[in-house]
Parts: C-alpha cells; sequence; structure tokens
C-alpha cells in the first residue's frame, strides 16, 4: 500500500457541497417544499495500483469515518439538522487506476454508512450508485425514506459532477439528502396499491 | 419573477499541487433558474420593462444567499447569465447588465469593481464557467479565478439561469507577481 498520512482527513484534495430547491414544479409550488442536496468528497484512492487481493479492511476502517464526518457536517448544515432530513442516499465514483469495489470499501460498511445513518438519523438501508470514470464523470445518486424506505413518494435523485475529479488514483464519495418528497408526488403507495400480476391485466386495455 | 429552483454550490479546495491549502479555499455560487421574461412573443424591441420587473429582484435574491452560502468576507466575485435556446443572450444580459442588478451583490460586499460575467446560450445541463476577479480592483492578479457551474435540468428553452459567485480568496497556491511587477 502506498504510505498513508497520520491524519486521513489529508486524503481529502476537496470537498462539493450542493443544494437545490424546488420552488415551481410543471409551474406550481409544491405543497411539501423539499431540499435536496449532496456533499462529495475527493478523496485520494488508497488502493489505486494495489492488485485485486488486496486487503481493503485497515484502511477502510481508518479513512471512511473521516469522510463520513466531512460530509455529514456539511449536509446537517446545509439542510437545517437530522430533523430537517427525511430521506438519504449515497455514492462513489471511482477513478480510473481504482476498483469499483475501492469505492464499495469506503460506503458500503458501517465506517460510513452506520456513522451516516445515525447522525442523520435513519434507521433504512442506505440506497446507492456508484460508477467509474474520469474526471468530471456525473453521478445520479438515489435517495429513499430515511426510516421507511418503502415510501415511495420519497424516491428522488441529486446530481453531483465535479469537473476536475476524481482523478484516476481518487474517488468522489457522495452522501446525499433530501428534506421532503419529490414535488408533486403522486403516485400512489403500497398501501394503495391494487394488487398487479401479468394476470390481473389479462384483457385490461388502454 | 417565476423563480423555478434555487441551487447552491459550495467548493473547498483543501489541497491543491499536492500541498495543503489552509484554510480551505472557499467558491459559492448561488443560480436561479427562472422564466424568461421574455420567452413566448416575438422579437422584443425594448427590455426596459422586464429588466424593471426582474433585475432587482433578482439581484436581491442572489446577493444574501451567496454571501451566506461563502460563510466568510467576500473577496472576489463574478455573476452569470444562461439563457435557455429558445432566448436571445441578449435577454440574460438584459437581467445581469444593470446596476439594479448587480448593485444588491456589491454592497453587501463591500466591493466597488465591475462584476465579471459569462453570458451564454445552451441546452438544459450546459456547463458554464463563472469568472471571478477581486471585488475592488480587478487587476489583483491572485485573485482571478472561475468556477464550473452545471444544473443538470436547467435551463428548459424558455428559461434563464441567472448566478452569482463569490469566493473567499485567491486562488488555492496563488503565486504569480503582481501586474505591477511587469509595469
Amino acid at each position: 500500500m502506498r504510505s498513508l498520512p497520520e491524519n486521513p482527513e489529508e486524503l481529502i484534495r476537496k470537498i462539493v457541497f450542493l443544494r437545490e430547491e424546488i420552488l415551481l414544479e410543471n409551474g406550481a409550488a409544491p405543497l411539501v417544499p423539499a431540499a435536496r442536496a449532496a456533499a462529495a468528497a475527493v478523496v485520494v484512492n488508497p488502493w489505486a495500483g494495489l492488485g485485486p487481493d488486496s486487503d481493503l479492511t485497515e484502511a477502510a476502517q481508518w479513512l471512511a469515518p473521516a469522510i463520513a464526518g466531512a460530509l455529514i457536517e456539511r449536509l446537517l448544515s446545509g439542510l437545517g439538522g437530522p430533523d430537517a432530513v427525511e430521506a438519504f442516499g449515497k455514492g462513489a465514483i471511482v477513478g480510473t487506476a481504482g476498483e469499483i469495489e475501492h469505492g464499495g470499501a469506503l460506503i458500503h460498511t458501517p465506517y460510513f454508512g452506520n456513522l451516516l445513518r445515525e447522525s442523520l438519523e435513519g434507521t433504512s438501508i442506505i440506497c446507492f450508485a456508484d460508477s467509474r470514470g474520469d474526471a468530471g464523470e456525473a453521478l445520479v445518486v438515489p435517495m429513499w425514506h430515511k426510516t421507511a424506505a418503502a415510501t415511495r413518494s420519497h424516491y428522488q435523485t441529486v446530481d453531483i459532477r465535479i469537473p476536475d475529479a476524481p482523478l484516476a488514483d481518487e474517488i468522489v464519495v457522495v452522501a446525499a439528502a433530501s428534506t421532503g418528497p419529490r414535488p408533486h408526488a403522486r403516485i400512489g403507495d403500497r398501501k394503495t396499491d391494487t394488487p398487479v400480476s401479468w394476470s390481473t391485466l389479462v384483457g385490461a386495455s388502454r | 419573477m417565476n423563480v423555478r429552483k434555487i441551487v447552491t454550490l459550495i467548493d473547498e479546495t483543501a489541497r491543491e499541487g499536492g500541498r495543503p491549502v489552509n484554510p480551505a479555499a472557499r467558491v459559492a455560487v448561488v443560480a436561479a433558474v427562472i422564466e424568461n421574461p421574455w420567452g413566448n412573443q416575438p422579437f422584443v424591441e425594448d427590455l426596459s420593462e422586464g429588466i424593471q420587473d426582474n433585475a432587482s429582484d433578482l439581484g436581491a435574491l442572489l446577493a444574501p444567499r451567496v454571501i451566506e452560502a461563502l460563510g466568510a468576507p467576500v473577496e472576489a466575485y463574478g455573476k452569470a447569465a444562461i439563457v435557455g435556446l429558445d432566448g436571445e443572450i441578449e435577454h440574460g444580459s438584459a437581467l445581469i447588465h444593470t446596476l439594479q442588478f448587480g448593485d444588491h451583490f456589491r454592497k453587501a460586499a463591500e466591493a466597488t469593481t465591475l462584476l465579471p460575467a459569462v453570458e451564454k446560450r445552451g441546452r438544459a445541463g450546459v456547463t458554464f464557467d463563472i469568472p471571478l476577479k477581486h471585488k475592488t480592483d480587478a487587476t489583483i492578479r491572485s485573485h482571478h479565478q472561475s468556477i464550473e457551474v452545471r444544473i443538470p435540468d436547467a435551463p428548459h428553452p424558455g428559461e434563464i439561469v441567472v448566478a452569482l459567485a463569490a469566493a473567499a480568496q485567491g486562488r488555492p497556491q496563488q503565486r504569480l507577481a503582481p501586474l505591477s511587477s511587469e509595469k
């Protein structure tokens, strides 16, 4: 493994925070206004150049909490604290000298996910997206409800893109949150759905 | 003024050229996606009514937000107008190239210089770079910088994205000789 600094925060090159507040959608103000945000850290990939049998555990446990802390701080200050947050998600964009698995090591273990869930006061599994690409690769990060993942109104995404990241030996790690549902959410829910299968659709016409 | 959404971007650079930047260099952008006041109509000769109706309100909306997002005293600043494909670049320029727009930011930031600007027309998701220069002396070379912005679903053909940008410092690791040294 490459030589690592004593302080994991020294591997963070930059942090980008993005917030979008929707005032009008299709010409009308949403009944339930919401803001969506993503915080992204550009981090040196500690495993870039290592073989596929290398152990990811130690560096992940050392680095992921530092990233989580930096992202959580910006999400909470940008959205108004854990009480305001209703949905969450996460993601990673791995530079081309790394494996998707390296991104997974930073976002899919308790050293990131549990801390994000705890700080945002959620209970759900956190949904995610990952990808590998050059600097400027965009990632659409999914979110769902932080305590009731199947709440359909809260299925939504936020789009993050950093023009100069990830470099080949970097990973962009993203934490995302929303303060409410989609604007004009109106596609029902599991509780209101009628049973649908191929057989119930026999003879149905538009 | 019909504002569809407001986007805030905060960019913090903690390392550049392999060296730490301490404190991290901060640049903030706040953009409003608005309906083009001159959309859906034939060529409008006199833009003054739409300017009167929108420019000052836009400045008042964006200036305090970008200063709050920056969270530090403003040292450099800039602005942008990105027009959707059904509009004229002149429509965007009309909104941002007036004192009634810029003075909100200039006064709140205790600035004196012209706000450097980008005007552009493009599809939703177009990228644009907002130039920033020092707020009281546009020749201060350390503060020449820009920040790239992209809003995935804006501007629609009938919309305009209007944005302000603020930086709390010059470029990270800036080390060019001042202009005066070349005179």
